[in-house]
């Protein structure tokens, strides 16, 4: 490099591509030029993106990361590779689970760091949500992209502020860790609508506007796009919670009882027209892990904008030490490598004027943590000690059954629709709120562990076992249980059972706990850097939400006049039970990072302030859904890509001050 | 690849070198020179006509056992006239049937497919047939009779030894079998979401808002009935 770039930004995912872009964009409209340098830990955007298709296909389980590299498995698909052997790891959905049985010498996968790559050796629960480390980012996304509604930004100030103190102890403490975003809804709402164009996003407003929940929209707002259109189970959903009971619906403590729920388009950044020179969704059915002909967006999209105008990418380039000299980030330094397993093949320090950490929440606080000097000796950024904790997800209750007519899941995008206007309410003094996700993929991934159907309801039927728990003779009607067969007998069965899979999930907010929280492994990756620790678990506050859903999967099913087949596996580590019901418990990870770099006005209490920028180190921001104070029910992507484009304004605006 | 190789195994006489009869095809007969002498594509020569008996044998297995009909496995055949076994079995564009065949000869660690191959021929007449005696045979052949249904169904290939034990103890399986994709291409040809209405994830030729329209319109292949057996 000739001289320094203006600024250099750690990830090029969603936030990071959105920020290189628009810093761009800006500075042309400016009539300025601002020069920018991405540092990309994985490979570069691939000259065929159908490379990445080919692997999806030929990939024994279906997992979000299976299109995408580093390998998770060796070339036999056998064992797995020892993350201390790839250079720029992450987390595998095939890695989250495994039980301790007696004689036991191993611990349980999900602990082992042998086998996974986070160290969760410490954790009570396992975190489950994945990541991953490749130009674009994390582009395996289901594609949704609601707003959160405005009360989630006021958390403490609508539900805890002024509420009597709860008898339960448990839930006292969940709540007094409620804190409030140091902006409103209106700061972020024309951000929200920018995102929007540049994602593409596929909705109608009215399908937002929640009875009940403040209106956000100005009444002549139209989204790119109009609606996906929903599935026909969608349309069957939506017909049984037609009519409800008011008595039925109580337990919800809405401030009325619902007597109907409306079943509404979600919006998604997913072409529901040719836009942007992208062709309009034909139903491929693995939005996540990926869309073989891009209808659902990825940030390559906006990454190429930013490359094609003059922003530098350097892949294979991970970030290993922010340097600080006198209160400022002065350095980056970076380890290059080529092979999976490494090892590095170089180094070196990139220095600029303002520098943007968009590492995801989990690789951005193990970063600042790796960053330890005289200066800075509890990591960069984190006076409040802040940084790492506060880790949430939207952990996700599953449940699935079989439907008592054909509805032909397999169809369509894997969420068209869900029920959005149970998010929020004055119950969130009590419980944590949530949404209803209507999935169409059928019981592709809940049965049999990840990527299991129609696998394993296949093999069921061909081989004589039964871990779908379809195969036995009061659900088949066939002459005994464990039934293996052949020819039409089977075509009949398979046919009519697996067009009646659908699967309800409900993604349900976390309050922030600081006790949830990344640090540091003494296990180390191939460049010798310390890979993630991490400790989680789930609160009172949370698991009075999967009580209120649980009520609510009860009232559903029974309307739909549905078989359940939900169950938990012997040993699953994150199982839990709740007083009062029967049921045992577990969660699926959303694939949600957040809460582990907050934002907020109290240097004390907050690492980032507004404009995400580091209340310790001026010319530092740290951008991604780490910012978010508290998570609400909303999928993260479209919030924190709003924020980053905020960001990008308030770097411009800065930057003349902060050129050294 | 040895063509000599490829037929000792279920072939117990000399194999019959190109343009000369060998008692095999003299025991088809005339019905075999009639289907020759009619116009017929490339693939229909002389000399394929040995190898096509396997294939043909594999399709008939095929139909039989996973109940989807030989023009959909194979959606250049052929019937002709006369004997199945002597049918085209063709060569379409996308030949799932050629990668199965192979894989499965490679793949065969227990010799057991000449005797699936057997039964198919011995019993070409009744698809039930087919079964009972699938069901009755020795478990290995029994397990690599229901591999090859899942080489249809999903494109993976579930080795006949992993089934077996699953089988034998139902109640320990709990989570899914270890299995291979066998290629990009037969995933994205895997049966059983045609069965379901649907279409492999990840694989569609169809249009925008198909998912909110009832599956029983002509943008879907219907293979959800009975087979249709030629004989």
């Amino acid at each position: 490099m000739a001289s320094n770039p203006d600024v250099v930004i750690v990830g090029s995912g969603f936030a990071g591509s959105f920020i290189a872009n628009e810093l761009i964009n800006l500075s042309r409209a400016n009539k300025r030029n601002i020069t920018v340098v991405i540092l990309e830990a994985g490979p570069d955007v691939q000259p065929n993106f159908n490379a990445y298709v080919k692997s999806f296909y030929e990939a024994g389980v279906k997992v979000p990361e299976s299109p995408y590299p580093p390998a998770v498995k060796d070339s036999k698909d056998k064992d797995f590779i020892n993350p201390k052997d790839v250079a720029a790891g992450r987390p595998s959905s095939r890695t989250v689970g495994g039980s301790k049985k007696p004689g036991d010498t191993k611990p349980p996968t999900w602990q082992d760091t042998n086998q996974a790559y986070l160290d969760q050796s410490t954790s009570k629960r396992p975190f489950k949500s994945t990541y991953e480390r490749l130009a674009g980012g994390t582009s395996h996304w289901m594609g949704l992209t609601p707003r959160l509604v405005p009360k989630d930004f006021r958390m403490k100030s609508e539900y805890v502020d002024n509420q009597p103190q709860s008898k339960n102890k448990e839930l006292a403490r969940d709540l007094q860790n409620f804190v409030d975003w140091p902006i409103s809804y209106e700061d972020i709402r024309p951000f929200y609508q920018d995102a929007e164009a540049e994602l593409g996003v596929s909705a109608n407003v009215d399908d937002q506007r929640f009875p009940g929940i403040d209106n956000t929209f100005p009444d002549n707002y139209e989204y790119p796009m109009p609606r996906i259109p929903p599935s026909l189970f969608d349309k069957r959903v939506s017909e049984a919670l037609e009519q409800l009971d008011a008595k039925d619906t109580q337990f919800l403590g809405m401030k009325h009882a619902p007597t109907s729920l409306a079943v509404r388009s979600l919006p998604a950044a997913r072409n529901s027209r040719p836009y942007r020179k992208r062709r309009a969704c034909a139903g491929n059915t693995s939005c996540i892990p990926i869309c073989p002909i891009q209808a659902k967006y990825d940030p390559t999209i906006t990454l190429n904008k930013a490359t094609e105008n003059g922003a530098i990418l350097r892949h294979h380039t991970v970030a290993s030490e922010i340097m600080v000299e006198n209160g400022q980030v002065n350095g980056i330094k970076f380890l290059t490598y080529s092979q999976e397993n490494g090892p590095p093949t170089g180094g070196g320090v990139i220095k600029a004027s303002v520098y943007v950490i968009a590492a995801n929440g989990i690789e951005t606080p193990r970063l600042l943590l790796m960053s330890k000097n005289n200066e800075t000796p509890k990591g960069v950024a984190n006076s409040s000690d802040m940084v790492g904790r506060n880790l949430m997800d939207h952990p996700q209750y599953l449940s699935w059954g079989l439907l008592p007519e054909p509805v032909f899941p397999y169809r369509g995008p894997l969420v068209t629709s869900a029920i959005g206007e149970l998010c929020d309410g004055l119950f969130r003094s009590k419980r944590a709120a949530f949404r209803v996700s209507l999935g169409n993929e059928g019981w592709t991934a809940v049965v049999g562990g990840t990527g299991g159907d129609p696998n394993v309801t296949t093999l069921d039927f061909v081989n004589g076992i039964n871990v779908s728990g379809v195969n036995k003779t009061n659900f088949t009607g066939l002459g005994g249980d464990n039934q293996a067969l052949f020819g039409s007998q089977l075509t009949q069965t398979l046919g009519h059972l697996i067009s009646r899979q659908f699967r309800i999930a409900f993604p349900i907010e976390q309050n922030p706990d600081p006790n949830n929280r990344v640090t540091l492994s003494s296990a180390v990756d191939a460049l010798g850097l310390p890979r993630p620790n991490i400790n989680y678990d789930i609160s009172e506050y949370t698991k009075q939400g999967f009580a209120a859903a649980y009520q609510l999967k009860k009232l559903l099913f029974g309307k739909l006049g549905a078989t359940e087949f939900t169950s938990v596996p012997d040993g699953d580590p994150a199982a839990f039970k709740i007083d009062g019901i029967p049921e045992t418990f577990t969660y699926g990870g959303a694939g949600h990072v957040m809460g582990t770099y907050r934002m907020g006005k109290d240097p004390k209490a907050s690492v980032v302030d507004d404009m995400q920028c580091s209340h310790d180190h001026k010319n530092l921001y740290l951008v991604g859904s780490g910012t978010f104070p508290t998570v609400g029910t909303a999928n993260p992507t479209l919030t924190l890509c709003a924020l980053a484009l905020r960001t990008a304004k308030d770097i411009v605006e800065k930057l003349p001050s902060l050129k050294s | 690849m040895d063509n000599n190789r490829k037929h000792k195994a279920e072939d117990p006489e000399p194999l019959a070198p190109v343009g000369k009869m060998s008692r095999r095809t003299m025991v088809a007969g005339t019905v075999v020179t009639v289907a020759v002498s009619a116009i017929l594509p490339l693939s229909s020569s002389a000399f394929a006509e040995v190898f096509d008996q396997d294939m043909m044998a594999f399709l008939v297995l095929s139909a039989a056992l996973t109940g989807v009909d030989i023009p959909t496995l194979a959606p250049e055949f052929s019937r002709g006239s006369g004997d199945i076994l002597s049918a085209d079995p063709g060569i379409d564009p996308i030949n799932v049937k050629n990668a199965y065949l192979d894989w499965i000869k490679i793949n065969d660690a227990r010799s057991s497919f000449p005797k699936l191959l057997q039964i198919a021929k011995d019993n070409r007449l009744s698809q039930n047939d087919i079964i009972a005696k699938v069901n009755a045979s020795d478990v290995d052949t029994k397990s690599l009779a229901r591999s090859i249904v899942l080489l249809w169904y999903l494109g993976s290939w579930y080795d006949p030894d992993v089934l077996k034990t699953a089988a034998a103890s139902p109640g320990s399986v709990k989570g899914p079998l270890p299995q291979k994709v066998v290629s990009g291409k037969t995933y994205s040809q895997g049966l059983v979401w045609q069965i379901a209405g649907a279409h492999p994830m990840g694989y569609s030729n169809l249009q925008f808002g198909y998912w909110s329209r009832d599956p029983h319109d002509p943008n879907i292949v219907d293979i959800f009935s009975p087979a249709k057996f030629p004989l």
